[in-house]
C-alpha cells in the first residue's frame, strides 16, 4: 500500500574511530510518522544527519523513492530539517527566514507572500511576519522553525528532538500540533527523540537504538507491550526485568516460584529475561501469591499507588495499583499468563542492553 | 567518491593558504632571529656566524636597562590594569543602561584612537599639569590604554557567569567578598588572565604612546631601538628579542596545551589516564609558578639594585644615540661616584623642546653647531666655567676658533666631535654604470643615478646640499635663494631611493644604492666592514668642491641644571685624551682632542676622509641659528618636497 | 539593591582615570589645536589641513589605509573562515599564533621588512636563485601598504574570527537544507552575520594605518609623507605643537566617524578582538 520512501541499506559511520552507527538497514515509507527512539550517543542524530546529507556514511547507501542520494549535497535533496536548537536565522525576521528557501528557490513575490501567510498560519503564528527571531519564545521560535521547512513543501521532514528545550505543557502542545500538521499535509516525518513518551504518542512506527544497532522496530502497541530485549523493556516505561528460567513452553520459573505464561519455543531448561510491568502485578493476600513478599516503600501517584515489594531473595519488585498496601505488610505476588513477557537473553555483547545513561 | 576528491584538495588549499599567512607573519621574525647571529653589524650582509651579540647583549648597560624598563613598565601597568580593569568590569556590568554605554564608549577611546593622538594628548596633559616627563609618566600612559583590553576581555566572561552561583554562595553562608572570591573571580579568571597577558603584550609592543610620553634617563626597549635606527641598530637587540621571542614561545606552548582541550578529553579517560593528566596539569602549574617567580624575583632583585646605586650626587646626561661608549660613563661613576642618567636623542629638534620645555633638567647635553646657537640667543643656556675644565686645553685651537661661528665667545660650549658632510660612492657600481667619479653636489642631479642616490632625512642637510650646488650660502634666509633651492630638490627626488638618516652607512655597504650624501665619520666603520665582509667593491668618499658642511657637535650646560659643577666634570673627564681616544674608537666620528689624535696611528691620523685638514677646507660653513621665522620657512619648504 | 549599589561604585576608580588620562588629554589637544602660540583663539591649525602638502598627505594616508584595510580583509576573511571550520580556535591557539609576533618587538618586525624587501634583500636573493623577477617595492607605497597590512592583520583576523565562531554550525546546516548552496549560504548568512566583526576589525586597522608614521618612515624610505608623519614631525622636529594638535582634531574626526559606525554595528560587543 505505502511506498518506500527512505532506504538506508547498510550504512557505517564512525567518528574518530568510535562506530557510531555498524551497519544499519532501515525502511521508511511513505506518509507515515517514524521515531528513532534511544539514549544519547545511540546513533539515531547520526542517521538523521546522513539523511538530511550533512553526514556522508563511510559505508552503505542512502535511497530516496528508489533513487541513491548517498553522494547528493543537502542542499540539493528534497527534504527538510526542523533543527534541535531551531537554527533559525538571527539577522531576518521571521517573514525572512521563512522564505529563505523559497527565495533560493526563485519563487515569485506573490508566491512567497502566499506561502508565508499559510504557514503561519499553519503555526498558528498569523501576524508574526515582522518579529525579530529574539522576540519569539522557545515555543514559537520552534513553530516558524517547522514553518520555514515545511514551506518548501518537502516530501520528508526530519526533526532532531525539536521539543528537547521545551517545558512539559508547550511539549504536550507541541506534539498534537505535530500530530496535526502531519495528517494536513501528508508529507513524511523521521523524528529523533530520547523522550519515549513522546515517540508512544506521536508514532505510527518505533525504532528503537542503541549503540548504533537498530534493538526493535514496531507500532507503539508492539514495542510496549512486546519488548523483544530487555533494552527495549527497561528503556520504554517502567518494568521489573527478572533472570527467568523457561521450563517448557508456557511455563517459566521466577526466584524457584512456577509462573504460567503464554509464550512458546524457547526451548526447556532455558535462561530467558522475563518482563513483568508495574502495573500487571497484582499483590493478593499471602497465601493466594505465587512468590510472598513485604511492601518496603509506599509512595501515592495520583492515579495510582507505587510499592515496592521485597522478595525473599532481596530482589525489590516495582508495583502499580490502585489499592494501598502499608509499608512492612506481607503479600503475595501474581502475574496473569498473557501478562509475563519472555525475551531471550542477549544473543552477543553488542545487543547487551547496557549503558542507559539517562 | 568524487566529493572526497574535492574535500580532499580543498583541505589542501586551505593548508596551503595557511602556511602562507604564516610564513608572511613570521617571516620578519626568522629574519631577526637569523641576524641575531650574523657577525657583521650589516642588515643585508651575511659576515658569518657569530654568538658575541648575545653576551654583549648582557655587557650593554643601555640595552639592559631598556629592558628592565620595557618588563617593569609591562609588568606594572598589566598587573594595575588587571585590577582596575576586573574591578570597573563588576562595577561596569551591574550599572544601569546609560551610564553603562557612556563608561564604555569611553573605554573603547584609547583602543580606537590613534595611538599618535593618545600619545601627544597625554604628553601635553602631563606637561599643562607639571608632571615631569619619565618612567611613572610612561607607566600610567600605558595603564591607560592597556585597562581597555582587561575590561574587554573580563566583560564576557561577567556576562557567561550566572548571577546565581553568586547568590547560591551567599544562599550558603558565604558573605559577598568571600563569594566573590570564591565562586565569581574562577569564573571569570581565564578573562581576567587573558586581559592581563593582552595588557603586557600590548605594552611590550608600543611605541609610539611612549615615544611621546617618556623623559629623563628612561628608555624602553622601543624607544632604545628608535634612537639606534639613526645610526643602525646594534645587533644585541636582535639577540634580545630572540632570546624574548624563544621564551614567551616556551612558556606559552607550556601553558596553552591546553585547560580547556583536557576538560573535554577527560570524560574518555580511564582514572589511570586521568592521574597522569592530574599530574602534568601540576608540572604545568608548578611551571608557570617559577616562570612568575622568577620575573618577580629578578624585578625586585634589579629595582634593588637600582635603588642601591642611587647616589646622592647625579648627572643627567642627554646625547646622541650610540655617540659614547658606554664604558666610559661607567668609568666616570667609578671615578667620581656621582650617578649617571643617561638619555638619548635622535634629532637636535627633538632635543630642544624637551630642553625647553624643562619637564627633565638635564646637566649636560650634546647639540650640534646651530642647535648651541639657538639654545644660547633664547637663554637655555648656562656659561661655562672653564676653571673646572683644565682639560680644554687638549681641545685644538683651530675647532675653537669654527666654534665662533656659533659660539662667539667661546662661552658655553666645548667640542666633542666634529666631521663633514660629503659623497659615499661605489665604485664598482659607478664603472658598471660607465659614470666618473662624482666631484661635486650637482653630480646628485645626473639623471642616470636614478633611483640609487640616499639624501639625507634632515631639513638643513638637504638644504646644504642644494644651496651649496646653486652657490649660494648654506646659512641662507634669503627667500628666493631657498625657493630655488626648493625647485632643485623637488627636481631631484624622482632619483632619489629614499631619504635616511643613519642608514646610508648600512645600504651602501648592503650595495643598495651608488651613491648616498654621509657623515664622513662613518667612514672608518664602513671602510673597516667593507674589508672584513670582502665585498667587491669598495666604498670612497669625496667632499665636493662647491664646500660643505662643517659640523661640530659640542657639550653644553643648560640653564636649568640642577647639577652643574658635576656637569663641569663629565666635560673635563671627556677632554681627558685616553678617554677621548676611546670614544672615538667606538663612534669613529673625527675628534677636536688633539691628545688624542696624537695616540692614533698614522695610518689613522692620515686618513684625509676622517681627518681633512681644516684649514684647507674650501667655501665650507658651520651651520648657523637662523631665528625661528627662518626655521619656519625651511620646515614649510621641507614639508612641501616630501609631499609632492 | 543595597548589593547592586555598591557593586557599581567598583567602577568608580576608572572613571576618575578616564577623566584624567583619556578626557581631559584629549581636552588638551582641544585647546592646543584651537589656540596659536600666544594663547589665542584661532582655527588656522585645523584649517592647516586645506593646505596643498597636509592634504596630501592626508589624501595619500586615506588611500594607503583604504588599500591595507581592504587588502587585511580579503586576506583575513579567508583565514578566519579555515580556522572557524578547523576548530583550531579553541585553547586559543589562534590568539597564540596572531599575538606571539607582538613581543618581537613592533620595530624590529617592520625594519625587518626592510631587510626583506630591499634590493638586495633577502626576498630578492631568493627570487634570484630561482631565476626570476626582482621585487622593487622598497621605498614606494606598496611596502607601506604591505608594512600596514602586516602589522594590522591580526587586529582584524582575531575580531573577524570572533564572530565567526559564534555562528553556529545548525544555522549553516539549515541554510543548506533549505537548499541554498555554499555561495549562497555566504552571501545570505555568513557575511551578513560577520559584519559586527568586519566593522570592528575595519576601525581597528583602519585607524592605526591612517595615522602610522613609523612604518612609513621605514619603509617608505621618508619619500612618502603622511598625515602622521607631519604631525610626528610638527611635535618632535617643528615644535608647533598648535599646528600638530590642530592637525590630530581632523584625524579625531576620522576617529570619532568609524567610533560611530562600530557602536550602529556592535551594539553588543559581539565584534570585540579580544
Amino acid at each position: 500500500m505505502l511506498q518506500p520512501l527512505i532506504d538506508l541499506k547498510n550504512i557505517s559511520k564512525s567518528f574518530d574511530g568510535q562506530i557510531v552507527l555498524d551497519d544499519l538497514s532501515l525502511t521508511v515509507k511513505e506518509n507515515t510518522f517514524v521515531t528513532l527512539l534511544g539514549p544519547s550517543g545511540c546513533g539515531k542524530t547520526t542517521t538523521l544527519r546522513i539523511i538530511g546529507g550533512f553526514e556522508s556514511p563511510d559505508k552503505g547507501q542512502v535511497l530516496f523513492d528508489g533513487q541513491d542520494i548517498t553522494q547528493i549535497p543537502p542542499n540539493r535533496r528534497q527534504l527538510n530539517t526542523v533543527f534541535q536548537k531551531y537554527a533559525l536565522f538571527p539577522h531576518m525576521n521571521i517573514a525572512e527566514n521563512i522564505a529563505f528557501g523559497l527565495k533560493i528557490k526563485g519563487k515569485s513575490k506573490s508566491y512567497i507572500q502566499d506561502k508565508i501567510a499559510y504557514a503561519l498560519k499553519l503555526v498558528n503564528l498569523d501576524g508574526y511576519e515582522n518579529r525579530s527571531v529574539d522576540s519569539l519564545s522557545g515555543g514559537q521560535q520552534q513553530r516558524i522553525a517547522i514553518a520555514r521547512a515545511i514551506v518548501n513543501e518537502p516530501r520528508l521532514l526530519l526533526l532532531d528532538e525539536p521539543l528537547g528545550a521545551l517545558d512539559l505543557k508547550l511539549r504536550q502542545d507541541m506534539q498534537y500540533e505535530l500530530i496535526r500538521l502531519k495528517n494536513e499535509l501528508g508529507i513524511t516525518f523521521i523524528y529523533v527523540t530520547h523522550d519515549q513518551e513522546e515517540a508512544l504518542t506521536m508514532s505510527d512506527t518505533i525504532v528503537v537504538m542503541n549503540q548504533g544497532y537498530i534493538q526493535q522496530m514496531g507500532t507503539p502497541e508492539q514495542i510496549y507491550n512486546e519488548p523483544e530485549n530487555a533494552f527495549v523493556a527497561d528503556f520504554i516505561g517502567e518494568s521489573n526485568i527478572v533472570d527467568g528460567l523457561m521450563l517448557h513452553d508456557e511455563l517459566v520459573e521466577i526466584f524457584g516460584a512456577k509462573f504460567a505464561c503464554v509464550d512458546k519455543g524457547f526451548g526447556t531448561k532455558q535462561p530467558v529475561d522475563v518482563v513483568i510491568r508495574p502495573e500487571d502485578i497484582d499483590l493478593v493476600e499471602p497465601e493466594n501469591g505465587t512468590l510472598i513478599g513485604t511492601v518496603t516503600h509506599l509512595i501515592f501517584k495520583g492515579v495510582h499507588y507505587e510499592m515496592e515489594v521485597t522478595t525473599d531473595n532481596g530482589f525489590e519488585w516495582l508495583v502499580h495499583s490502585t489499592d494501598m498496601f502499608p509499608v512492612g505488610k506481607k503479600v503475595g505476588i501474581h502475574v496473569d499468563p498473557f501478562d509475563i513477557q519472555i525475551m531471550n537473553k542477549p544473543a552477543s555483547e553488542d545487543e547487551e542492553a547496557v549503558g542507559v545513561n539517562e | 567518491m568524487k566529493t572526497q576528491n574535492h574535500s580532499r584538495l580543498k583541505r589542501f588549499f586551505e593548508d596551503f593558504y595557511l602556511v602562507l599567512v604564516l610564513i608572511f607573519l613570521y617571516a620578519p621574525i626568522a629574519t631577526m632571529m637569523v641576524l641575531s647571529f650574523n657577525s657583521s653589524k650589516s642588515r643585508t650582509q651575511w659576515g658569518g656566524f657569530t654568538l658575541d651579540w648575545y653576551t654583549s647583549m648582557f655587557e650593554s648597560a643601555s640595552i639592559t636597562t631598556a629592558l628592565y624598563n620595557t618588563l617593569l613598565i609591562a609588568f606594572l601597568s598589566a598587573a594595575i590594569a588587571t585590577l582596575i580593569g576586573t574591578l570597573s568590569a563588576l562595577g561596569i556590568s551591574s550599572m544601569k543602561k546609560m551610564p553603562r554605554t557612556i563608561m564604555l564608549g569611553v573605554n573603547n577611546i584609547p583602543i580606537l584612537n590613534s595611538d599618535i593622538v593618545t600619545g601627544i594628548s597625554l604628553m601635553l596633559a602631563f606637561l599643562a599639569f607639571g608632571i615631569s616627563l619619565g618612567f611613572k609618566t610612561i607607566l600610567l600612559a600605558h595603564i591607560t590604554f592597556n585597562i581597555p583590553y582587561v575590561i574587554l576581555s573580563v566583560m564576557p566572561k561577567l556576562k557567561q557567569t550566572s548571577k546565581s552561583t553568586y547568590e547560591a554562595a551567599l544562599d550558603l553562608g558565604a558573605s559577598p567578598i568571600q563569594a566573590f572570591f570564591k565562586v565569581v573571580f574562577p569564573d571569570i579568571m581565564p578573562g581576567v588572565l587573558s586581559g592581563f597577558l593582552m595588557a603586557f603584550t600590548m605594552s611590550l609592543d608600543d611605541f609610539i604612546i611612549t615615544h611621546f610620553t617618556r623623559g629623563a634617563g628612561i628608555n624602553t626597549l622601543s624607544t632604545l631601538i628608535y634612537s639606534e635606527v639613526r645610526r643602525g641598530i646594534k645587533p644585541s637587540m636582535y639577540a634580545l628579542s630572540t632570546v624574548i621571542f624563544v621564551t614567551v614561545l616556551a612558556l606559552l606552548l607550556i601553558t596553552n596545551f591546553s585547560p580547556d582541550k583536557q576538560s573535554k578529553q577527560m570524560a574518555a579517560l580511564t582514572p589511570k589516564q586521568l592521574q597522569k593528566k592530574e599530574k602534568q596539569e601540576r608540572t604545568r602549574k608548578v611551571l608557570l609558578v617559577t616562570a612568575a617567580f622568577f620575573v618577580i624575583v629578578s624585578v625586585c632583585f634589579s629595582s634593588y639594585k637600582y635603588y642601591l646605586v642611587s647616589h646622592s650626587d647625579e648627572l643627567y646626561v642627554y646625547n646622541w644615540g650610540e655617540y659614547i661608549d658606554e664604558s666610559v660613563i661607567e668609568q666616570f661613576e667609578e671615578e667620581t661616584s656621582i650617578h649617571v642618567v643617561y638619555d638619548l636623542f635622535e634629532t637636535n629638534e627633538e632635543m630642544y623642546p624637551v630642553i625647553e620645555a624643562g619637564g627633565v633638567q638635564y646637566d649636560a647635553v650634546c647639540p650640534s653647531d646651530y642647535m648651541i646657537q639657538k639654545m644660547a640667543e633664547n637663554g637655555l643656556l648656562a656659561e661655562i666655567n672653564f676653571e673646572n675644565i683644565p682639560n680644554i686645553s687638549y681641545i685644538g685651537e683651530e675647532y675653537l676658533e669654527r666654534s665662533k661661528s656659533f659660539d662667539p665667545q667661546n662661552l658655553y660650549s666645548v667640542p666633542y666631535s666634529w666631521g663633514t658632510v660629503g659623497i659615499l660612492y661605489n665604485t664598482k657600481k659607478l664603472e658598471e654604470m660607465g659614470m666618473e667619479a662624482p666631484t661635486k653636489w650637482s653630480d646628485l642631479w645626473d639623471e642616470r643615478y636614478e633611483g640609487e642616490i640616499l639624501m639625507q632625512d634632515s631639513v638643513r642637510d638637504a638644504f646644504m646640499v642644494a644651496l651649496k650646488a646653486l652657490g649660494y650660502s648654506m646659512n641662507t634666509d634669503d627667500i628666493g635663494e631657498l625657493q630655488e633651492a626648493k625647485d632643485l630638490l623637488i627636481a631631484q627626488k624622482p632619483l632619489v631611493q629614499a631619504y635616511v638618516v643613519d642608514q646610508v652607512r648600512d645600504k651602501m655597504i648592503g650595495g643598495e644604492a651608488a651613491i648616498g650624501v654621509i657623515y664622513s665619520g662613518e667612514l672608518l666603520y664602513i671602510q673597516e666592514e667593507v674589508a672584513n665582509l670582502g665585498l667587491d667593491y669598495e666604498l670612497a668618499y669625496v667632499i665636493p668642491e662647491e664646500g660643505t658642511n662643517i659640523w661640530l657637535d659640542s657639550w653644553v650646560i643648560p640653564a636649568n641644571a640642577q647639577n652643574k659643577e658635576n656637569a663641569e666634570k663629565w666635560i673635563n673627564f671627556l677632554c681627558r685624551p685616553d678617554i677621548a681616544l676611546k670614544n672615538f674608537e667606538y663612534i669613529t666620528y673625527a675628534t677636536p682632542n688633539t691628545g688624542a689624535f696624537e695616540l692614533l696611528d698614522s695610518e689613522t691620523q692620515n686618513n684625509q676622509s676622517v681627518f681633512p685638514d681644516i684649514s684647507k677646507l674650501e667655501n665650507c660653513e658651520v651651520f648657523q641659528y637662523l631665528g625661528e621665522e627662518t626655521d619656519e620657512v625651511y620646515n614649510n619648504l621641507w614639508k612641501e618636497i616630501k609631499a609632492k | 539593591m543595597n548589593k547592586r549599589l555598591q557593586k557599581k561604585y567598583l567602577a568608580c576608580p576608572y572613571a576618575i582615570w578616564m577623566a584624567g588620562f583619556i578626557i581631559i588629554p584629549l581636552l588638551m589637544v582641544v585647546y592646543y589645536g584651537l589656540t596659536n602660540r600666544s594663547g589665542a583663539f584661532t582655527l588656522n591649525n585645523v584649517l592647516a589641513i586645506a593646505s596643498p602638502e597636509h592634504f596630501k598627505a592626508l589624501c595619500l594616508s586615506l588611500l594607503l589605509s583604504l588599500i591595507s584595510t581592504v587588502l587585511c580583509l580579503l586576506i583575513a576573511y579567508p583565514l578566519a573562515l579555515i580556522l572557524r571550520r578547523r576548530n583550531i580556535g579553541h585553547g586559543s591557539f589562534i590568539v597564540f599564533i596572531f599575538i606571539l609576533p607582538m613581543w618581537m618587538n613592533f620595530l624590529l618586525r617592520t625594519l625587518a621588512w626592510q631587510t626583506l624587501l630591499e634590493k638586495n634583500g633577502v626576498i630578492n636573493g631568493i627570487l634570484n636563485m630561482l631565476h626570476l623577477p626582482n621585487i622593487a617595492i622598497i621605498n614606494t607605497p606598496a611596502a607601506i601598504v604591505l608594512g600596514m597590512v602586516y602589522n594590522f592583520l591580526p587586529f582584524m583576523v582575531l575580531p573577524l574570527y570572533n564572530v565567526l565562531a559564534k555562528i553556529d554550525d545548525n544555522i549553516l546546516f539549515a541554510a543548506k537544507d533549505l537548499g541554498a548552496d555554499n555561495i549562497q549560504t555566504f552571501i545570505r548568512i555568513i557575511f551578513p552575520l560577520s559584519i559586527p566583526g568586519v566593522i570592528s576589525g575595519i576601525t581597528m586597522v583602519f585607524i592605526p594605518a591612517l595615522t602610522t608614521f613609523v612604518i612609513s618612515n621605514l619603509l617608505g624610505g621618508s619619500k612618502i609623507l603622511l598625515i602622521g608623519n607631519v604631525i610626528e614631525q610638527e611635535f618632535t622636529k617643528g615644535s608647533n605643537w598648535n599646528l600638530g594638535s590642530g592637525l590630530s582634531l581632523v584625524l579625531m574626526i576620522f576617529i570619532l566617524l568609524s567610533m560611530g559606525l562600530l557602536a550602529k554595528y556592535d551594539k553588543n560587543g559581539e565584534g570585540n578582538a579580544f
